[in-house]
């Protein structure tokens, strides 16, 4: 198999891997749906939000959520900006929330084929099944990487299906992205979803 | 003398001003703080005035910014400036914006409960929670989910974000990555100092510190830190005036000495007359040291501006040394018209003591000690060291035609009255308010700093320097519950735009009643555990995760209410401290307004408090100390004028005479006043002591100049050192005159002016000398 080949420190893999990331870009505004699964430690059951994920070009990006409440936030100048039905506005900074600046850069970079950018926060490691593909980042700053984990990236062809992002204290959010983001399970596990995702 | 005697003295004098020198270099505490030189205060404003100018919460500021660099690297910079001054204990309150959890410390936790107004109107039951946990749910689906995450199981209700908000200023300028920054990309810190405001000397050390941590920083190259704020402006103001002050001072001592080089042509006497001016200086502090605990900075610079007339008695025996007769025999002749200036000069300074005004009194002290030391060394010290020889400056060709021309000058009769009607006229004719009461505009601060300091003042929303409100009551708890009684009123100014924001001493802390009926609202333990529990139905939490908030809540039942004593341990709490003081048995609370737009509206808002509000303006009030200031120096120069007249009706035995010496004088005095008037200049307390120093010079003139010795020599020689003495005014205060400080420019044009008029007329008005 190739994925037996494929080896983070090989230069034909990174030439790989930044083909692969060159191929992803289009133009932005560029928009998908997307149903999230969030596994945390506080929770017994994980929690399912959809909607959709649009960059705006640049370091802006927007995340609304339709379902189970409508809640839009926006990501732009280190800014998050929280709008959630019926209240004030929330803002914070993004540099007291890393991992949404992880979630960030890795997005952006993937969605503006920005290859160049993506290495420079993350060390990738790239596996292909045939069309298959999974990129596996690990945050270059080692202090980050032991608080946040990694973030791996499953697609088919030119189209990015899932972001799994596994945090430092266990928890793990798996976003299903695009015509996957319709297949969320009712009940949906760790396990359940990690097959989805490397599996076409 | 013998020769070897004369040395003996030089070098017993010399050592007894080292030893002086030593004792006011090891002894003397200079203060810069304004307010010792200030007059005492007499209405409850002026009271608060003083013992807040500078330490009142708005004027402790200063505002920060740092520029130079792209606002990623900036707002690192601002996060570890922040950091490193929140260790300083120089400082009391550093805001960057960045949200800062720390501000209420872990043993303060559980607190939030009481501080936070959501119980009010509020019941921490079932319905609240169950709403509160539905919102957490939701922000751990949402982006904000990491930032939360470890607040939940102690803080549900997010109460100490609610807190945070709370004590942020109430009008924040922008945040990018964290912190705040301009619309000019400069990211902004307020950094509140202990020191206060106006004490010039503390600020700099505040601000050095600063400077110094900001150096400290890695990799801040490139990046430039510039300050605001009241305590930086007095610095700058300071340095300002003083540097100038230095400079010109360098080139007039230059010009001093060639001039008297000129004059008498020999260096030792040049050298041997700088004595007894050092004497005066010297034992002028020491005295000062004796007397006082502390030396303000500005008795010292009136001072030694004062003592400018005491350069004339070493000026007057060269001149009126006669060729081969022995300096002693000299000085013999000329001591008691000197004792008589000196007498008289004494006499008028004495009345500043009389002011009782600390500062006068000190002046008052140094002058006259200063003056005596002057004139007794230079009658029985001097004499003895000059050179033998001299060449006698009667004997000068240009001062035979000049004396000739002097004698030559008609003496209209009609001359003083006109100049007392022209005066009259200029007076009643000259433009704008007579009186200079704001201080501050005599050492104004360069226009682009006042602009950037208005930029920075909107953009970071800090409190107006001006106004300030002052809440009274009996204790602290009083002056707490009044602030919160006051809040809906002060928030509906701020809705109608009359100010833009308040900050009042129970924002940070409630009173103990309010703290105590939220106490009573909070649920026991089994009632809080069942409504927990009811809240959860259906939720994904898992059971048990709110222990540590049930934890905190009973903690908080059981807490003794925060006093601001307990809370003073904490950086919020000596924010407070700094709003909150006591005073002859009362307490007052200052709330800081930040944009006043209606000034009226708020005095309004006071006067329906039945005096427990008070708006205060710091301006008026200042302005109104000058005006008691003033009015006590004008006090005292009318006695003085009543003794000098006396004093030299006394010495001259004649009140005809009497007449020749202090009519110029008054007059020349008048005409200064007059000129500067009709310039448009307004009249300082700078003015006024440049002022008597003139009129001390032109006693000086007047006294020598009616002195008819029938010797026409000695008139030459008289003539002589006053042209000396003239000169040597004009170019130390006509330099001065140039300052482009308003402060040095008055004092300056003032001197310069007097020294001429007075020149002028009392050779005018000088009778014809008897031709002998």
């Amino acid at each position: 198999m190739l994925s037996l080949c494929a080896n983070a420190s090989a230069p034909e893999d990174t030439a790989a891997a930044r083909e692969l990331v060159a191929s992803l870009g289009r133009p932005a505004p560029a928009r998908t749906a997307f149903t999230e699964a969030r596994f945390m430690k506080m929770l017994a059951q994980p929690l399912v939000v959809s909607g959709e994920l649009a960059w705006l070009g640049g370091d802006r990006l927007e995340r609304r959520v339709d379902h189970p409440s409508r809640e839009i936030s926006t990501i732009a100048d280190g800014e998050v900006t929280q709008q959630r039905e019926g209240r004030e506005a929330r803002h914070f900074s993004l540099r007291r929330a890393p991992q949404l600046q992880l979630l960030l850069d890795s997005f952006v970079a993937l969605l503006g084929g920005d290859a160049a950018r993506l290495e420079q926060s993350f060390l990738i490691r790239h596996d292909a099944r045939g069309e298959d593909w999974t990129l596996s980042l690990t945050p270059r700053d080692a202090a980050l990487a032991r608080t946040i984990g990694h973030i791996d990236i499953d697609g088919h062809g030119r189209e990015p299906r899932c972001l799994r992002m596994q945090e430092a204290d266990g928890d793990l959010s798996v976003d299903l992205l695009g015509t996957l983001a319709a297949k969320m399970p009712v009940a949906p596990t760790r396990e359940a979803l990690a097959a989805l995702c490397q599996d076409s | 003398m013998r020769h070897g005697g004369r040395w003996l003295l030089l070098v017993a004098w010399l050592a007894a001003l080292a030893l002086l020198g030593a004792v006011a270099w090891q002894r003397l505490r200079v203060s810069t703080d304004l307010r010792s030189f200030m007059p005492a205060p007499a209405t409850p404003d002026q009271r608060l005035l003083m013992e807040q100018l500078g330490e009142g919460p708005g004027s402790r500021l200063l505002l920060l910014a740092i520029a130079g660099q792209p606002g990623e690297r900036l707002a690192t910079l601002s996060r570890q400036l922040a950091a490193a001054l929140r260790q300083d204990p120089r400082y009391t309150q550093v805001l960057n914006g960045s949200f800062d959890i720390g501000a209420l410390d872990e043993r303060l936790l559980p607190y939030r409960y009481l501080l936070s107004p959501t119980l009010d109107h509020q019941r921490m039951d079932a319905a609240f929670l169950r709403d509160e946990l539905e919102q957490r749910l939701d922000d751990l689906s949402s982006p904000a989910a990491t930032l939360l995450k470890g607040l939940l199981p102690r803080d549900p209700t997010l109460e100490v974000l609610k807190l945070a908000e709370r004590w942020s200023p109430p009008k924040s300028p922008e945040t990018r990555d964290g912190v705040w920054f301009s619309a000019q990309d400069e990211a902004l810190l307020l950094v509140q100092t202990r020191a206060p405001g106006f004490d010039p000397e503390a600020q700099v050390q505040a601000i050095d510190g600063i400077r110094q941590a900001f150096d400290r920083l890695p990799d801040h190259g490139g990046a430039t830190l510039t300050f605001s704020g009241p305590g930086y402006f007095s610095v700058v103001a300071n340095a300002q005036t003083r540097g100038q002050a230095e400079w010109i001072g360098r080139v007039s001592t230059v010009g001093f000495v060639l001039l008297l080089l000129l004059a008498y042509r020999s260096i030792g006497s040049l050298l041997l007359s700088a004595l007894p001016i050092a004497s005066a200086a010297l034992a002028g502090i020491v005295a000062l040291i004796v007397s006082f605990p502390q030396v303000h900075g500005i008795t010292l610079a009136f001072g030694f501006t004062l003592l400018g007339v005491a350069q004339e008695y070493p000026i007057r025996v060269l001149s009126h040394r006669r060729a081969g007769e022995d300096a002693v025999q000299s000085v013999r002749d000329l001591w008691p018209l000197l004792l008589t200036a000196i007498a008289s000069a004494c006499i008028a300074y004495l009345a500043f003591y009389a002011s009782g005004v600390g500062g006068l009194e000190q002046l008052a002290v140094f002058t006259v000690t200063g003056l005596l030391v002057a004139g007794f060394s230079t009658r029985y010290l001097l004499p003895r060291l000059l050179p033998a020889r001299v060449h006698d400056v009667a004997a000068m060709p240009w001062l035979l035609r000049a004396r000739r021309l002097a004698e030559a000058l008609p003496r209209p009769r009609w001359l003083p009255p006109l100049v007392a009607l022209a005066a009259a006229i200029m007076l009643a004719v000259a433009p704008g308010p007579f009186w200079q009461n704001d201080l501050s505009a005599l050492t104004p601060l360069p226009k682009d700093l006042l602009l950037r300091d208005a930029r920075l003042r909107a953009d970071l929303g800090a409190p107006d320097v001006r106004y300030l409100l002052v809440l009274q009551a009996v204790d602290e708890q009083g002056v707490l519950a009044l602030s919160e009684r006051l809040e809906p009123s002060l928030e509906a100014l701020v809705a109608r735009h009359a100010v833009d924001a308040v900050e009042l001493p129970s924002r940070y802390l409630p009173s103990v009643a309010v703290q105590q009926a939220r106490q009573r609202r909070l649920p026991d333990r089994a009632t809080l555990g069942q409504a927990l529990r009811e809240a959860q139905q259906g939720l994904p939490f898992q059971p048990g995760l709110f222990a540590p908030f049930a934890d905190d809540v009973e903690q908080a039942r059981q807490l003794p209410a925060l006093t601001p004593a307990r809370f003073a341990a904490s950086p919020l709490g000596q924010r407070l401290s700094t709003m909150l003081v006591s005073r002859d048995g009362h307490w007052l609370g200052l709330g800081t307004l930040s944009g006043v737009h209606d000034v009226a509206a708020l005095r309004a808002l006071a006067s329906q408090s039945d005096g427990m509000v008070r708006l205060l303006d710091l301006k008026a009030t200042a302005e109104s100390l000058v005006v008691d200031y003033r009015t006590r120096i004008l006090h005292a120069l009318l006695v003085a004028t009543a003794l000098l007249v006396l004093a030299i009706a006394l010495a001259l035995r004649s009140l005809r005479r009497a007449w020749h010496v202090l009519a110029p004088m008054t007059l020349a005095t008048f005409l200064v006043l007059a000129v500067e008037r009709a310039a448009g200049v307004e009249i300082s307390l700078f003015h006024l002591v440049a002022l008597i120093l003139a009129a001390g010079l032109g006693l000086h003139y007047a006294l020598f100049f009616e002195r008819d010795t029938g010797d026409a020599a000695e008139q030459r020689r008289t003539l002589h050192a006053t042209l000396v003495c003239v000169a040597s005014a004009l170019l130390v205060f006509g330099m001065l005159a140039w300052s482009p400080i308003p402060v040095l420019r008055a004092i300056g044009l003032t001197v310069s002016l007097g020294v001429a008029f007075h020149f002028c007329l009392s050779i005018l008005m000088a009778p014809h000398a008897r031709q002998g």
